[in-house]
């Protein structure tokens, strides 16, 4: 496993991961790149917001009416001639990929990029029933080599660099290969082409499934996901159920806002809409092709208003690159199949188990950079304060923290008792100030005061002065400008007739 | 009219220079603040760490405080921001529900009541410093407020605005998280300063002093001269100077 | 496990009636998590396709040549303007001379049949196989170890650079995909500005109509996932020539 792998909370992973400098500086330095590519290209189209609205306009109406497009997407699909399953746990979606992969007899699989089946953990099951499971996406390729799980959405193995990337090629290769990505990318051409041809089963995930016509979508940039969907005769796509726009005329949006908001590209390399297996005259695609329709944990958002719009993802992953939380402790920390803002609240929401995710909500400076660049405008700054509002309620809290926050609700109820708490803590503080500032190690200043020197308070709070600063005032007051009197006047009017409250 | 100052618990205790720049500024257009004093925290603490009930308590002193109020002005759009967040936190209740509506609707940030309401850009001000501006998070991504500071800025006579690297990342503060991911916060804050730092600003400026609590306290703990200010005190000082 | 005695049809029709018991199910478990009865008539979707003031975006054809080309080469593909088909042949020999290519591969298409690449690289060493022009002939194969694939694109868009290529028993979705180096063939007509344009064929043509293979190329294969470094040719062809006609 990864350097992530032996630690069991969010906090002893991050720990790990700052002390990684390799780590954190491939991380920083592709998320930037990431992140400036996807500003140029969301600048460069323009109307940018128009079209997030849009986003989230169709995923919001597909959602709400989930039963009825992936309904007509399963009958669409299965008058395709797919052989269409739902499974609703992860565990009837492992059974039904490995029971195809027997009865075909298979020896191996070659798989692109599918977050479902990380979450499946399906690799690893293949390989149990003597299937060999081969990632052909490059990166999925590396951390697959390294044994590793992906630590981004799109760039997985975003936190190795070139060397290391290059001694696990080696390894395999059974030679020196220098670290220069074009040698490596050769090596892994030519080791997966003969992969791709041999294999029995390509198995796929689905970007966007499109209910009228029972189509499937990918996006890609390698030219994997085709070989995949092209070669072998039996394909497996593996799809979570919220994937279903409507329409081919919806895929223009999310094919605006996919890319972009991914890389910075105007399209992926290849965008390839897959309608059923090969027909009878055609010489190449799937002789059979199934969709299995997963569950695992996503309907339990349906009819839940906090967290329903979390189906709208489309797995950009802008919401990592534009985190300044995963910049610095990278993907592996978040410990679950997502990471970063996402992972942070889709995680927790799938397994219905915050209890258990003791403090990934807590890995957030809730500072909505997530929610600016999400290209469908999902709030995840806000779910993240619902997830913790909701471990409290199901009682996983933290009795300290719980009491402080009493303690907090009962001095701040009150301004008298705010300022007497103030007024205790100027005569406290007497015992710990140097120089103005505070720099005790300890108790709960411990991890504050390691970073940074605690202002003290000072003698008078702005209350204590505001008598005098109000004496004064009354002397130099000016007169207000008519018109801006009148500005005022109508701002109110505006506010009270329904109007004005969406200033700022 | 009645015109509050809703000073929020940080200046109040900490830096109650800054609410008394905001009364002087506005008075010399007219404006004398209101401040009721009993007025506490907007309840952010409790609210963001999940104890919603505890918020709603500590967040009643404030929908009391304004009630009759035609505007409230805070030097925080974070504390703006969280009342905001005041219709979500009493939704069961229709009777807070509608009061939180109605405070939400006339609350504004400093800068924005400034530029927005007053329309005044140009106070007349002279600073003659290297000036850096962190735009932070709340203010900037949720309540909207990203150019009323930069234009009051411009028409600052003297002061050269350097831009700062990453400006839109967030500082690490976070509320408790800068307690409970003290390693994490810290990376976080230790890059901001850098940033800082490479601008060779004389002064670093902001419109949250939680924010530049953070930022100053670590630019004091690694022995760096950058002066912190909030907008307010800068433009304070600078129309006393011109 | 499953029954190996069982036929795999038969394997297959269990698995679909199992799959239409669960559908039922799980439409029903959705829309009881909604908290309403079951939706069962299309619903009226007001948000449909790109926001309206895209609908009517459309560069005048010189426009749109500039920019397929601008966005085309920057994804690291090439672009030729050429006046005729004739002017393409000459190109792709030309190519297959100076890249000493030996195997091409192309599709069944009538523009294609009478090109006449065929003639053209007589003595270049280059032989020309025609896509599924013999049932026992294994074509994934000949794909795979072609030089170059030559196919017609079906549509094409300026504003992202692409072009789409549809499937059929003549038109193998491999020749675009297997050989090295690939060749398309942009009659100027079938170029449009937006994905839009082209997208709103396939609702209309409507399920049955459509093919299996609907293929959106915006250039050569590429990878940056070895430190965000651009790596070209990666699983598809490496070199793309988009060759404009007309």
């Amino acid at each position: 496993m990864s350097t992530a792998g032996a630690a069991s909370t969010v906090k002893e992973r991050a720990d790990l991961a700052l002390n990684d400098e390799f780590l954190r500086k491939a991380v920083k330095f592709t998320t930037e790149r990431l992140r400036n590519g996807k500003k140029q290209a969301s600048d460069e189209h323009g109307n940018w917001d128009d079209w997030r609205e849009r986003g989230r306009q169709i995923r919001l109406h597909t959602i709400a009416h989930l039963d009825y497009y992936l309904n007509l997407f399963a009958d669409q699909a299965r008058a395709n001639g797919v052989h269409v399953h739902f499974a609703e746990t992860s565990a009837e979606a492992v059974k039904l990929s490995l029971e195809i992969a027997q009865r075909k007899q298979a020896k191996s699989v070659v798989k692109s990029k599918s977050m479902v089946t990380e979450e499946l953990h399906l690799n690893h099951e293949l390989e149990s029933i003597g299937v060999e499971a081969i990632e052909t996406d490059l990166g999925e390729y590396i951390i697959q080599l390294a044994g590793e799980t992906p630590s981004h959405i799109i760039i997985p193995a975003i936190h190795k660099n070139r060397y290391q990337v290059a001694d696990l090629l080696s390894k395999e290769a059974g030679e020196t290969l220098a670290p220069d990505t074009s040698i490596l990318a050769g090596f892994v051409r030519k080791k997966l082409r003969e992969k791709f041809l041999e294999a029995d089963i390509g198995m796929t995930g689905c970007n966007f499934a499109i209910a009228e016509t029972g189509s499937m979508v990918l996006f890609e940039n390698e030219g994997n996901a085709r070989m995949v969907t092209t070669v072998p005769k039996t394909q497996i796509t593996l799809m979570g159920m919220e994937r279903i726009i409507p329409s081919w005329s919806d895929l223009e949006v999310m094919a605006t806002l996919l890319p972009r908001s991914a890389t910075g590209q105007k399209l992926t390399v290849y965008m390839s809409g897959i309608t059923g297996p090969r027909r009878d005259v055609d010489a190449d695609g799937p002789d059979e092709m199934h969709i299995i329709i997963v569950d695992n944990g996503r309907s339990l958002q349906l009819g839940d208003p906090e967290f329903q719009e979390l189906l709208n993802c489309i797995r950009c992953g802008a919401c990592l690159n534009a985190c300044p939380v995963y910049r610095h402790i990278g993907g592996h920390a978040y410990g679950g199949t997502y990471s970063g803002p996402i992972g942070a609240v889709l995680t927790p929401a799938l397994n219905k188990n915050v209890g258990e995710w003791d403090d990934i909500a807590n890995a957030s400076s809730l500072c909505g950079a997530c929610y600016e660049a999400c290209p469908v405008k999902i709030p995840l700054h806000e779910m993240l304060i619902y997830l913790r509002r909701r471990k409290l309620e199901q009682g996983h809290g933290n009795a300290a923290e719980s009491l402080g926050m009493k303690g907090f609700a009962a001095v701040m109820g009150s301004a008298r008792r705010y300022s007497t708490l103030v007024k205790l803590g100027k005569l406290g503080q007497k015992l710990v100030v140097r120089d103005g500032g505070i720099r005790l190690k300890l108790g709960p200043l411990k991890g504050w005061n390691t970073y940074r020197v605690t202002p003290s308070l000072p003698k008078k709070s702005f209350r204590d002065q505001w008598g005098t600063l109000e004496q004064e005032l009354r002397h130099g007051l000016q007169e207000l400008d008519p018109a801006v009197k009148s500005r005022m006047e109508a701002i109110m009017r505006d506010r009270d007739s329904g109007g004005g409250n969406g200033h700022g | 009219m009645k015109v509050s100052l809703f000073i929020t618990c940080l200046s109040d205790t900490l830096y109650p220079r800054v609410g008394e720049a905001m009364v002087k500024l506005l008075a010399r257009y007219g404006i004398q603040l209101h401040f009721p004093t009993v007025q506490t925290c907007c309840g952010q603490p409790a609210f963001n760490s999940g104890y919603w009930k505890e918020a709603r308590e500590t967040a009643k002193t404030i929908l009391d405080a304004f009630e009759d109020s035609d505007f409230v002005i805070s030097p925080s759009g974070s504390c703006t921001g969280m009342i905001h967040h005041y219709p979500k936190l009493f939704e069961a209740d229709s009777h807070m529900h509608a009061r939180a509506v109605k405070l939400q609707s006339k609350s504004y940030e400093f800068t924005q009541f400034l530029v927005q309401v007053l329309g005044v850009k140009d106070l007349g001000a002279v600073f003659p410093h290297k000036v850096t501006y962190h735009p932070s998070c709340h203010g900037s991504r949720l309540l909207g407020v990203k150019e009323e500071p930069l234009e009051l800025m411009r028409n600052v006579v003297g002061l050269e605005l350097v831009p700062l690297p990453f400006a839109e990342d967030c500082c690490g503060f976070g509320g408790t998280f800068a307690v409970k991911m003290a390693d994490i916060s810290g990376a976080m804050v230790t890059e901001k300063v850098d940033h800082v730092l490479e601008t060779e600003a004389e002064v670093l400026v902001g419109l949250d002093l939680a924010c530049l609590m953070n930022i100053a306290g670590n630019l004091r703990y690694r022995n760096q001269p950058v002066k912190v200010m909030h907008l307010a005190e800068l433009l304070y000082e600078g129309v006393n100077q011109a | 496990m499953a029954n190996q005695a069982e036929s795999h049809d038969e394997w297959l029709k269990q698995l679909a009636e199992d799959s239409k018991r669960k559908q039922e199910s799980f439409m029903n478990g959705i829309a009881q998590k909604l908290k309403r009865p079951r939706v069962m008539e299309a619903p009226k979707h007001p948000f449909r396709g790109a926001p309206d003031f895209w609908q009517s975006f459309e560069w005048p054809l010189e426009e749109r040549m500039d920019r397929f080309e601008e966005n085309f080469k920057s994804a690291g593909g090439h672009v030729a303007r050429l006046s005729d088909m004739d002017a393409a042949k000459q190109f792709i020999a030309e190519k297959a001379v100076s890249l000493s290519a030996r195997y091409v591969i192309r599709q069944n298409q009538p523009e294609l049949n009478e090109l006449g690449l065929e003639e053209a690289l007589q003595g270049t060493g280059a032989s020309v196989r025609v896509w599924n022009s013999d049932a026992d002939e294994n074509w994934k194969a000949r794909a795979a170890e072609a030089d170059f694939g030559v196919v017609v694109a079906d549509y094409a868009a300026a504003y992202t650079g692409s072009v789409t290529v549809l499937s059929s028993k003549d038109k193998g979705r491999s020749v675009s995909l297997l050989p090295t180096v690939m060749f398309v063939l942009i009659p100027l007509e079938r170029l449009k500005t937006r994905l839009g344009e082209i997208l709103i064929h396939f609702d209309e043509a409507g399920r049955e109509q459509l093919p299996a293979g609907i293929h959106f190329i915006s250039g050569p294969s590429r990878s940056a996932d070895i430190e965000n470094d651009l790596t070209i040719g990666v699983h598809g062809p490496g070199v793309v020539y988009a060759l404009l006609i007309g």
